[in-house]
């Protein structure tokens, strides 16, 4: 492997290391996720701090070193998302956004649909900072598991493929189930069951609508089949 | 490698940020080498500050009595606070001369994503501190990051909410984002402080 080399991502998490340095969180377009020490950049007259803040979309110069992380050797801002960060519901948005990327994507497989799932929902957090909304970030977290392959079964019953009477989720069976398969389950509207359907089917820019309790039902749904199969905690949407 | 004592110190040293295993080598056999006298004074010096530097009760800041010597002062405008991140937050605002009213120290920032949530930080304290003391403006100075901002927003939408007469202020422009308010040299920090914008 090349001592250097080049890169495109966005900034998850950032933490204060030693006297002046972070450890950032990328996630990459061809590498997954990349540890790397950003040198000095806490010290105000540093070039590169301002654009390694999180949620930035930046390309990166990175030299591989001996130890684990790599270190930040030049940064160009691809886009700093710098709208979305004067509202407080986009920032907070868009932070989940990251926070699930970081959680369902821990590997060096880079995975291309989840990268541009990612750059797409923050450059739509940032145009519309008044779009941000739970029923837009459930829309994200769907196509997400989705490209994580943890999509819940939503076309049949999960447990015995009846077509009908979907009635239940089971986060065990990891989607709908009907009437005869609900032990396990929770009763799921079909208010919900439409919404996650349409939030699969609609670009992210044209996340469907639906009352309070569905999105509620929707969240559970998503976080439970998440926390049974993908091993992984997500926050509720908020 | 060394005798378990001398492994131990040079595990302890190398807790200190900044200072890696060599680094911390090198002061644990500096300390080896340094008369009884000199060594000891360091141990002393580290358990007097930990027996008898607290929180201030009232704004968090360091304080050797239970409230801290700002917060004592009376000729501090109380109608005033400045909300922080961190203690040594306060010392480059100090050196300003800019600010003659008190502060209220977080004790860090949001960052759900580090397990940081609201209740982990003295912001109850500091509502309750807005809503009773005759507070004018509160003045948010937490750090030009990320997290800096959203504690900053957060604080902006939870004080409209319970002390709607209250002007909620944040530094001007002029520190650069990314960077942390310790290192910021007193002319930049001056220049922010006058120039701060309702949030
Ligand atoms: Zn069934
Ligand atoms: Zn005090």
């Amino acid at each position: 492997m090349p001592a250097s080399f080049k890169t495109e991502a966005v900034v998850l998490r950032s933490i204060r290391f030693g006297e002046a340095d972070r450890v950032l969180h990328l996630y990459s377009a061809d590498r997954g996720r990349i540890g790397a020490v950003a040198k000095g950049v806490r010290r105000i007259r540093s070039r590169m701090g301002g654009r390694l803040e999180p949620l930035a979309r930046v390309r990166l110069v990175l030299h591989q070193g001996r130890g684990d992380l790599c270190t930040v050797t030049s940064v160009d801002t691809v886009h700093a998302h710098a709208a979305l960060r004067e509202h407080r519901a986009s920032l907070e948005h868009a932070a989940a956004a990251c926070e699930a990327v970081l959680r369902l994507f821990d590997s060096a497989e880079p995975n291309r649909a989840a990268y541009n799932l990612l750059c797409h929902q923050l450059a739509l957090l940032d145009s519309e900072p008044g779009g941000a909304g739970r029923a837009q970030s459930l829309a994200f977290r769907s196509k997400l598991a989705l490209a994580a392959g943890f999509a819940p079964e939503l076309a049949s019953c999960a447990a015995c493929g009846e077509a009908d009477h979907l009635t239940g989720f089971s986060p065990v069976a990891g989607g709908v189930v009907c009437a005869s398969c609900e032990a396990g389950s929770f009763a799921l509207d079909a208010e919900t069951h439409k919404f996650m359907v349409k939030a699969l089917a609609h670009p992210l820019s044209e996340a469907p609508q639906a009352p309070d309790r569905a999105l509620a039902q929707a969240d559970r749904a998503l976080g439970e089949t998440l926390e049974h199969h993908a091993h992984v905690r997500l926050r509720r949407v908020g | 490698m060394f005798a378990p004592p001398v492994n131990r110190l040079i595990t302890e040293l190398a807790r200190f940020p900044g200072i890696g295993q060599r680094t911390a080598q090198r002061l644990a056999f500096h300390l080896l080498r340094a008369s009884d006298e000199e060594a000891l004074a360091l141990a002393d010096a580290i358990r007097e500050v930990k027996e008898t530097v607290g929180h201030c009760e009232i704004c968090f800041n360091l304080a050797t009595d239970p409230t801290c010597r700002i917060c004592q002062d009376e000729r501090r405008d109380g109608d005033v606070l400045c909300v922080v991140e961190e203690p040594s937050d306060v010392i480059p605002i100090e050196r300003t001369n800019e600010f003659r009213g008190r502060y209220h120290v977080l004790g860090g920032a949001l960052s759900p994503i580090d397990g940081v949530d609201p209740e982990d930080l003295h912001i109850v304290e500091l509502l309750g501190r807005v809503s009773s003391n005759g507070v004018r403006e509160v003045v948010v100075a937490t750090n030009a990051t990320t997290t800096g901002e959203a504690t900053a927003l957060y604080l902006a939408d939870a004080m409209r909410e319970r002390a709607p007469a209250v002007t909620v202020t944040r530094l001007a422009s002029g520190l650069p984002v990314g960077s942390d308010l310790e290192y910021a040299d007193e002319i930049t920090l001056g220049k922010a402080f006058r120039g701060r914008r309702e949030l």
